[in-house]
This record gives structure tokens, sequence and C-alpha cells, in this order.
């Protein structure tokens, strides 16, 4: 019991981590929180049923399909919803314009795929069960690769380190020649991709629903108010706690008071450390 | 009066519908009716306040759930538990807003959509009281209600009701106040806005106005389950707040009624109405941030004359009746981490004096003046006024001392009228509480005539008073600048600080700021004036401070300035 | 203007810029030679750095600008730095969380990737202090070490201008010199160098030409070998006599 709970929890923690590290893509290249990062997660679960589900597509091409949709997603909300507001005054046009993207995304697959959880394939049809089945490990396994994966591009690549100088200074980054836009556009790709891995992973514990775009909204929006804005060990430590503490609580008290939990816990944590437990106060700007 | 028509005409219209139709269309008005009892009082949280609540769905759901769980289970008459649907309500409403004074944007929308999902989640699972997934029925009306006119004109009523009240706290100084915080939040403690207690009040406010409509959903739906209250329906009221426009009553009206009809005009739509709204929002956003309301909005469309000057009618100012003494900065350091932007700094301010305070870049003068005004507190030494010290960190306390200051960049709000950009520089000045506000009694009413009267009397000082009905965002730079100071004055404050007034205006204005600066000090205000154009300091100042690097340099009349070698050599840089 | 070349480098024409609706700039004139060394004096708010945006792309503007030949109309902040005029902006403003040697990679980042590593020692030849330090992040620097860095990421470019706006702020008078004297060692080189600063004596002991500007408006224009130059500074400085004079 104490194995399903850890196995669970850690599960649907690396993908509220996952997602947080999306929120966290996006932001460090244009300081936008976006929408679309749960509706990145949905996709990626609905993509990945949908080709190799319904259109019987081998695994290996349908996951990468899938990713490349959401990355596509990922890119057409750099576009549509965040180039534009970028210049603006308005400081929070963004909220809004992110939110009716998000809103179409999940709406449109709510009516062209369906309004109901559709199961997602086994991927690898191994024959283990309980805490070891496929679809609790293979989440774990998808937030490891990717974390690794963004280590190596930050500390290996240049296009690595040029994401974290944009993401610091945007100002100077531009003033030092570096292509700015091109990068911003490569990130919201690359957190189509985390996200859409995210919801792939986690497909056989989710499923392909067109709701659990607003839950991830919410779930994977958690630990990143607890790690700290752009903080990715913080929303990977966050998303892993997170998904313990909901699986215990739920084990404990039932799914609805477990959300309950969350929430408090969630609420709390943001009016007593805005900045998120790992991040630093932010100066005032008079 | 013409502001009254488009209400009249709507509503007007909402009671001849009987006559033309069939009770279906008892249902959609019903409906669109109390989905603005919610969206009236929301429009103050969201188009006005700028807070974006989109969960909002949350106290459509207590409210319902409240009414009818006293009708069922405690037999309370059902107007009765529409009040106390309203008190859950407005209770929660608070809770629900509390978030938003300490966190921004994204954040606090996410804590409204988290609130959302859970009181539905709470409804489902409280299967004892709620019925759960079964639901239970709302409350049922007594004739002449039970009948789907009858209910539909109570809603009716009770909508035109909703739209009589926030159009009042619209237009009182808490509307000002709110639309202040949402566009100018520092300028707005300048002034010495009170923000939690303002939030409070309109979250108390816009959460009444959700429950009792939660109340009338119950009524209208005659039998709830948590499935009637989706997060489309959240959506759908904030979309139509946004479509409407921000800052405005008309044009929220319209988007709500636009938003509740448009299904029944569109039947094979019906699936994707949600879809169409949320492209409706995006499409708002990126191609008309005014929405409605700016559409109607026809005077503001009209070229103002392009050959405008602003001409000052400096004897116009009245001077402040008590005077408390001089600002006095003693021993004053603050350290931002390491660097000490100001470095055991004395200085006096004196009432009718004009006080130049000058430096290179980052010597430490905009500081000084964010010490003075509050948004800063200094780690050693302190700042008084007469003999009393000036609270640390608390600019809302300034204004109440009659201090005012403007802004390196004008702080404005650029949707509302220059006048009430003005007005909103004497909130504190207001005697009418948030309820008589909202019920438009007599003290609100003299608190309106007496501030409007004063703002254009300060925009006539500062020679803008031509522009007064103007929004504020079509103005030049200059005129921003000048209107900042007019904001300042009609407090008729004792001291004002003014951040590089200059900057950017032409020489012709600079002379006349220069008279409109002196006439200031003659009427016994002091000016604290920070600036780089050398040749207006050492025009009309009566006394310089030369900062460097945190410390004064020197200090004297402006002939001892100009004669001061190092002072030429700190600003030549040898 | 005797010193400038036949064909100059950068010229500047009536050019105005500003901040969404506060004009900064009211028509800037301004001609660089190929090597020499041009300061920018003036008084806060001038519209020094404004100028400096602009001509690099960061900030849109109206009138005429060419550099080495070509119109800058619409020229990004990128294409500027790859046609060799390169914006170091002011405040050391380095990447804190990546190395010394990241940062100048980035600066790089358009070059082909078998030149960059080349270019960054040689961008370090100038600053053997930092040079030592090459591993360590940008954050571990100290201020005048950082400046010294934002300086070598504009010659990782092999500028034909460079442009230094306040190398100097809030260094010590020994890496002051230590920061202009690599602008020197520049001209050598034929590199053009536009340098804005607040410490007067220091950019003319450097400079062979100088420019003014007050108010968006440039008020004084000179060779630095004028013998009246300290009197006509201080008048475009404090304005008095200077305003009239300009009418």
């Amino acid at each position: 019991m104490l194995a399903a709970i850890l196995a669970a929890g850690l599960a649907v923690g690396a993908t509220y981590a996952l997602i947080g590290i999306t929120y966290n893509l996006m932001f460090s290249a244009s300081r936008v929180m976006s929408f679309t990062a749960g509706q990145l997660g949905m996709a990626g679960g609905v993509l990945g049923a949908l080709f190799i589900a319904r259109l019987g597509l081998p695994v290996i091409p349908g996951f990468i399909l899938a990713l490349a949709g959401c990355a596509l997603i990922g890119v057409v909300t750099e576009y549509v919803a965040v180039r534009p507001v970028l210049k603006a005054l308005d400081q929070h046009l963004y909220v809004l314009s992110t939110l009716g993207l998000a809103l179409m995304i999940q709406q449109f697959t709510a009516i062209e795929w369906s309004t109901e959880p559709q199961p997602f394939p086994r991927l690898l049809g191994l024959s283990t069960t309980g805490p070891w089945d496929e679809k609790f490990w293979l989440p774990i396994l998808a937030c490891a690769v990717a974390v690794g994966g963004l280590e190596y591009l930050y500390r290996h690549t240049l296009i690595g380190r040029a994401f974290l100088a944009i993401a610091e200074d945007n100002f100077a980054a531009r003033a030092l020649g570096l292509p700015e836009r091109n990068l911003r556009i490569a990130s919201f790709a690359l957190a189509g991709v985390v996200g859409g891995l995210a919801g792939f992973a986690s497909g056989e514990l989710l499923l392909a629903f067109f709701a659990n775009g607003a839950m991830l909204n919410f779930l994977g929006f958690v630990p990143v108010a607890l790690g700290g804005l752009g903080n990715n060990r913080g929303a990977v430590i966050g998303g892993l706690a997170l998904g313990l503490f909901q699986q215990a609580a739920n084990f404990i008290v039932g799914g609805v008071f477990a959300s309950v939990a969350v929430f408090t816990v969630f609420i709390l944590v943001l009016l007593l450390r805005p900045q998120g437990l790992f991040g630093a106060p932010v100066a005032r700007r008079v | 009066m013409t502001r009254v028509v488009p209400y009249l005409a709507l509503f007007g219209a909402a009671l001849l519908l009987p006559l033309f139709s069939n009770d279906y269309w008892a249902v959609i008005g019903a409906r669109a009716a109390v989905y603005w009892i919610l969206v009236g009082g929301l429009n103050l949280v969201v188009g006005f306040g700028g807070q974006l609540a989109i969960g909002y769905v949350a106290l459509l759901t207590l409210g319902a759930y409240t009414a009818s769980v006293m009708v069922a289970r405690y037999d309370l008459n059902p107007f009765l538990s529409y009040g106390a649907a309203g008190v859950v309500g407005a209770i929660a409403g608070v809770i629900v807003g509390l978030p938003a004074l300490r966190l921004r944007t994204f954040y606090f929308a996410m804590t409204t959509l988290g609130f959302a999902t859970i009181v539905t989640q709470v409804a489902l699972a409280w299967q004892s009281v709620t019925g759960g997934g079964i639901g239970l029925s709302g409350p049922a009306l007594p004739a002449p209600f039970d009948s789907q006119w009858g209910f539909y004109l109570l809603a009716v009523a009770l909508a035109a009701l909703v739209t009589r009240l926030s159009a009042n706290v619209a237009h009182s100084r808490f509307g000002r106040s709110l639309v202040a915080i949402r566009d100018a939040e520092v300028a707005a403690e300048a002034v010495g806005i009170a923000k939690p207690r303002l939030l409070a009040t309109v979250f108390l406010f816009s959460g009444a106005c959700a429950g009792v409509a939660g109340g009338l959903f119950a009524t209208l739906q005659s039998y709830i389950t948590p499935e009637a209250f989706s997060f489309d329906l959240s959506v759908t009221f904030f979309i139509a707040i946004l479509v409407g426009g921000r800052g405005s009553i008309l044009g929220p009206l319209i988007g709500n009624i636009i938003l509740t009809l448009l299904p029944e005009f569109a039947a094979p739509l019906v699936a994707w109405s949600t879809f169409l709204y949320a492209a409706l929002l995006l499409a708002i956003v990126l191609a008309m941030p005014g929405g409605i309301a700016a559409l109607l909005d026809f005077r503001n469309r009209r070229p103002l004359p392009a050959n405008r000057s602003i001409v000052p009618q400096p004897l116009r100012i009245a001077g402040h009746g008590t005077a408390r003494g001089a600002i006095e900065l003693k021993n004053v350091v603050l350290a931002f981490g390491g660097v000490r932007a100001i470095d055991g700094l004395d200085m006096t301010i004196r009432p009718g004096e004009v006080h130049g305070l000058i430096g290179p870049n980052g010597s430490g003068k905009t500081t000084t003046l964010n010490v003075i005004s509050g948004y800063y507190a200094p780690q050693q030494g302190e700042a008084f006024l007469g003999t009393t010290p000036l609270p640390h960190g608390a600019p809302q306390a300034r204004a109440a001392l009659g201090i005012a200051r403007t802004f390196q960049t004008p702080r404005l709000i650029g949707e509302a009228s220059v006048l009430d950009n003005v007005m909103i520089g004497a909130t504190i000045e207001g005697r009418a509480s948030f309820l008589e506000s909202v019920l438009c009694l007599p003290r609100h009413r003299a608190d309106e005539k007496r501030l409007k009267a004063r703002a254009m009397d300060a925009l006539a000082t500062v020679g803008l008073d031509a522009l007064a009905d103007v929004r504020a965002d079509r103005l030049q730079h200059s005129e921003l600048r000048f209107m900042e100071i007019a904001r300042g004055l009609i407090l008729n404050p004792a001291f004002i600080l003014l951040d590089e007034p200059a900057a950017g205006l032409s020489g012709e204005e600079i002379k006349r700021l220069g008279e409109l600066i002196k006439a200031m000090a003659q009427q016994g205000i002091g000016v604290l004036l920070v600036e780089h154009h050398a040749d207006l300091i050492f025009d009309i100042c009566d006394r310089v401070t030369v900062l460097n690097l945190g410390r004064e340099l020197a200090a004297g009349t402006p002939a001892d300035i100009r004669a001061h070698k190092e002072v030429v050599s700190a600003y030549l840089g040898a | 203007m005797p010193t400038s070349a036949p064909e100059p480098l950068l010229t500047v024409a009536g050019l105005t810029a500003g901040y969404g609706k506060i004009g900064v700039l009211h028509g800037v004139d301004m001609t660089i030679a190929p090597g020499e060394i041009v300061a920018l004096l003036g008084p806060n708010g001038a519209g020094k750095t404004t100028l400096l945006r602009a001509i690099s792309g960061l900030l849109p503007w109206t009138g005429q600008a060419r550099f080495a030949g070509q119109n800058l109309a619409g020229v990004s902040p990128r294409d500027a730095a790859r046609r060799g005029l390169v914006h170091v902006i002011e405040g050391h403003r380095v990447f804190t969380q990546l190395s010394v040697a990241d940062n100048l990679l980035l600066a790089g980042y358009d070059l082909p990737a078998r030149d960059r590593a080349q270019r960054v020692e040689e961008a370090l030849s100038y600053f053997p202090e930092i040079a030592a330090k090459r591993a360590d992040k940008g954050g571990a620097l100290s201020g005048g070490q950082q400046q010294m860095l934002a300086v070598a990421q504009g010659l990782v470019r092999r500028p034909k201008l460079l442009m230094l706006d306040e190398p100097s702020a809030g260094l010590s008078p020994v890496l002051v010199d230590r920061v202009l004297s690599v602008a020197a060692a520049l001209r050598t080189n034929g590199t053009a160098v536009l340098l804005v600063e607040q410490l007067i004596e220091k950019a003319l002991g450097l400079a062979d030409r100088v420019y003014a500007m007050a108010q968006g408006k440039m008020v004084l224009e000179a060779t630095t070998s004028e013998a009246n130059l300290p009197h006509r500074l201080e008048q475009a400085y404090f304005g008095q006599d200077a305003v009239p004079a300009l009418g």
C-alpha cells in the first residue's frame, strides 16, 4: 500500500513537475506565464492516443508525431498569444491572450476528440503489474530524461547558454546581437516538447482526456509556485512533493478532500512566500 | 443625462419583451438577467479593479447551494434564502479575493481557478447536504413569481438594481480608486488609497451580488447538480466583461446580453460556443483592447486641437491651511545591497520655498524623494514633518499629511478622463462611506460636487481645464506632466515633490512650469524640485542641494552653487 | 570637421527617437570617421544613451543613419553587430549565471563555430585580468572585471565601431584607466570608438573629437585640442549662456 502511494505519487508528481518545467521554459524566454502549459500536457496524451490507438501507428513514430504536434502548439502560442502582447505596457494582457488560446485548444479537443476520457495504448506491453507497472515509471523516466536533457542543453551547447542569457537579461542579450526572437520561438517549441512528453508519458495513468488540460494547468503551476518562477530544480522537487502529498491525502482522507488539502497548502505557500520556497524576493519598482 | 439613455433603452426593451415573445424567451431573458447580477458585481473587480478573477462560478455555486439547502432542509422563506446566499457569497468573495492583496495577475487568476475547482468537488462529495451528483431542487417562489414571466420580471428588476448600484460605485471615489489601483498602483499609494480595505469592500459587494445571483440561478434551473456550474460558465462571465470593455458598465452589460443570447440565434454553434468565446477573448485582447465600450466612446474620437498650448493660471492656487513646519531629513542612510544610495543626508525643505535637488546620475536624488514620500524606509536616520517623524515605508500615509508628489514617468490612468485623474488626488478627502456611495446618499453627492469643483480649479491652475473630459492617454507627454501637478494641487498640499517635471517639455513649457512652481511657493507650498535642467533650477530655486554619491556636496542659494568649484567639477566629472 | 576623414564610417542626420510618447532625441546629427575616438558628453537625461540605443537598433528611430556605406534604417542589433557596429550597453550587464568564457562565446553566436574560440582568445588578450578567470561565473567577478568582460564581449565581433556607454560608471580610478586604455589600443588597430562618459577629463584625454548633447540635441562639436573647450563645455552643461547662443 505504501508502495502504491509512492508509485502513484511519484508518477503524477513527475507529470506535474514536467508541466512546471513547461511553464518555466516559456517564462524564461518571454516573462509570460502561459495557460497553454497544461493544455500541452493534455495534447500530448490525446495526440498519442490519436496516432497510436486510433490511427494505428507504431509507438515510436506516434511518439515523435505527438511531440512534434505539441511543439507546433508551443510555437503557435508564441506567435498568437505571446508576441503580440509582449510590447504592450499593460502587463496582464498575456494572462488573457494565453487563457483565450488555452480554452480554444481545450474546446477544440472536447468537440473533435471526445468529452469522455479515452484509453491510452499500452506503450511497452510489459507484464509487470502493481507499483512496478509501466504506467507508474514511464512518467518518472520521462521526467528524468527531460531534466537530464535540459541540463545537457544548458551546460554543453551554445544555444542552451543563449536560452539562459535571454532568461537572465533579455535586453543585454539583444544588445549583444543574439537572435532573441528565434530563440524565443525555439524555447516555446521546446516547452511544447516537454509538455507533450508529460502528457504522453502519463497517458496510461491519466488517459486521453480534454479536461486534463485545466487540471494540469493548476497542478503543474503549484510546483512552479512552490519552487519559484523559472527554477526547474524547484519545479521537480515541488512536483514530486505535490504528487506524494496528493496521493497520500487521497488515500487517507479521500479524493475530494485531497484536492482541498492541495489547494489549501498552495494558497498558504503563496501567501506566506509569494516568491516560492526556493526563490529570492523581488525588489520594488518606484 | 445622455449617460442613462442606453440603460433606459435596454431595460425598457426588457420590460416590453413579455408582450412579444413566448415562455421560452422568458427563461433566456431571465438567464441573461441573473448572469448580469453576477457579472455586474464582478465587473467592479475585473473591469475596474483589474483583478483577474476567472473562477467566479464558485460563488455562483455557493449561492445556489446555500439558497437551495436553506429552503429544502430548513424550510426558509425563498426570498430570505437569497439573502442568506448573498451573505455567504459576500464572505466567500472576500476569502477568494484576499490573495489579490499579495498575488499578481496570473497567480491570482490561478487561485480563483483552483477555488472554483474545489467548490465543485466539495458539492459533489458532500452528499448529505448537497445531494452529491444527484443534486437537489432550487427554491421555488410563491405567486406571482412562480410563472416564467413573473420570475423574469423579478430578475430584470434586480439586474436593473445591480446596474444602478455598481454605477454608483463606479462614479464614486471608490470606483476611481479601483481604476487607479489597476493602472497606476504607485500613484494610488501616493494619493493615500488604502488598497486592502478598498479591495476587501469591493470583493464583499461583488461576492454578495454573485451569491444572490446563485440563489436566483437555482430557482431558474429549478434543480441543481454540480454539473450545472461548469468552468465554461465562469469563463463566459469573465469574457463578457472584457468584450464589453474595462472600466465601463454599459459595455459589459451589452457583452453579457450578447454572450447569453448568441447561442439562441445560432443553434448549430451551441457546441462551439465556448470555443467562440475564447476566440473572441483572444481577438479582443489582440485587436480591440477597449472592447465594446471603446466602440461606443464617440466623444473621444473627436480630434483634439493640434496647436493647443498649456497656459497655467498660477494665481488660482489655494494655499495650505495649516503649516506643520518643515520637512527635515536627519542623517538618513539607505543602502541597496552594498551600495549606499543615500549616505548620511541632512536636508530641510521649508514651506514657501522652492528647494532644488540636483546631482549626477545615481547620486540619490530620486531615492531621497522616495524616502520622503515613504516608498523607502531609511536604515538609519529619520525624516520629520515639523517635529513628528514621518512613518517609514507607508506611502499611503503621506497624502493625509499634505505631502503630494509627481513621478519621473507620469503615472496616469489612461482610460479615465483627465478630470478623473485629477480627482484621484483628493481621494482621502471624500467623506461618504462605501455604503453611502453605493446608495448615492446626499453625502456622496456632496463629495462628488466638491471634488469635481476642486479638480476643475486645479486643472485651470495648471492650464488644462479645456481638456478635462478628454481620455488621459490622448494627451501629449508635456500635458501629462502638468496633469500630475494638478493631481497634487487638488490636495491643497503643504509640500509637493516634483520628480523631473521639466523632462520632455519644450523651452516655452519649461518657462511656464517655472512660473507655476514659483507661484506655488508664494502660496506657502514647500516644493522639492528634482531636475536635470540646470537653468530651471538656478532660475527658480530659493535653495539648492547638490548630491554626489548619496551625500551633500554643496547647499545654498543658486548663486552660491553656481560659483562652487566642486559642483562644477562633479558635474563635469573631473 | 577638421579631422573627419572624407568617407565617414557613421553618419547620423536628423535622428529622432524616444520611448513611447516621450520624445528624447530631437534631430541629432553626428559623424564618426574610421579609427577615431569620439567622446559623447552631456548632462543626465540629455539623450546620450538613447542615441546609442537608436544607432544600434535597440530602439526605433526616424531620420537618417548610415554605417560603412549602408543604410541603418530598420536594422536590428544583430544585423548591426554583423556589420561591425557593436554597442556595449551601460551598467556592465554581463550574464551572471554563465562563465566568463561562455559570456564571450555568446558574443560570437553568429560567428562560424570554428572561429569562435579563437575570437574569444583574441578578446581576452586585451584583458589578462579576466582571462585568468575564464571558468568563473560572470556573477563572481568584481564590477570592474564585469565591465572588462562587457567590453571584451564587444571585441569578439572585431568591430569597426565600438560604442561604449559609460564604461567607467562605478569603477575605481585605476580600473577606469585600465578600461579606457583598451580604447586607445583599439585605435591603433583602426577601430573607431564612440565613448559616452561622465568623467569628462578622462574622456577628453583620450578622444580625438567631442560632441556634447543637452535636452535631446547636439549642442557642441569640437576637436579635443580646441583651447576654449572647457568653457564651452561648461556652458553646454549648465545651459545659461549656451541656450540663447544655440537659439
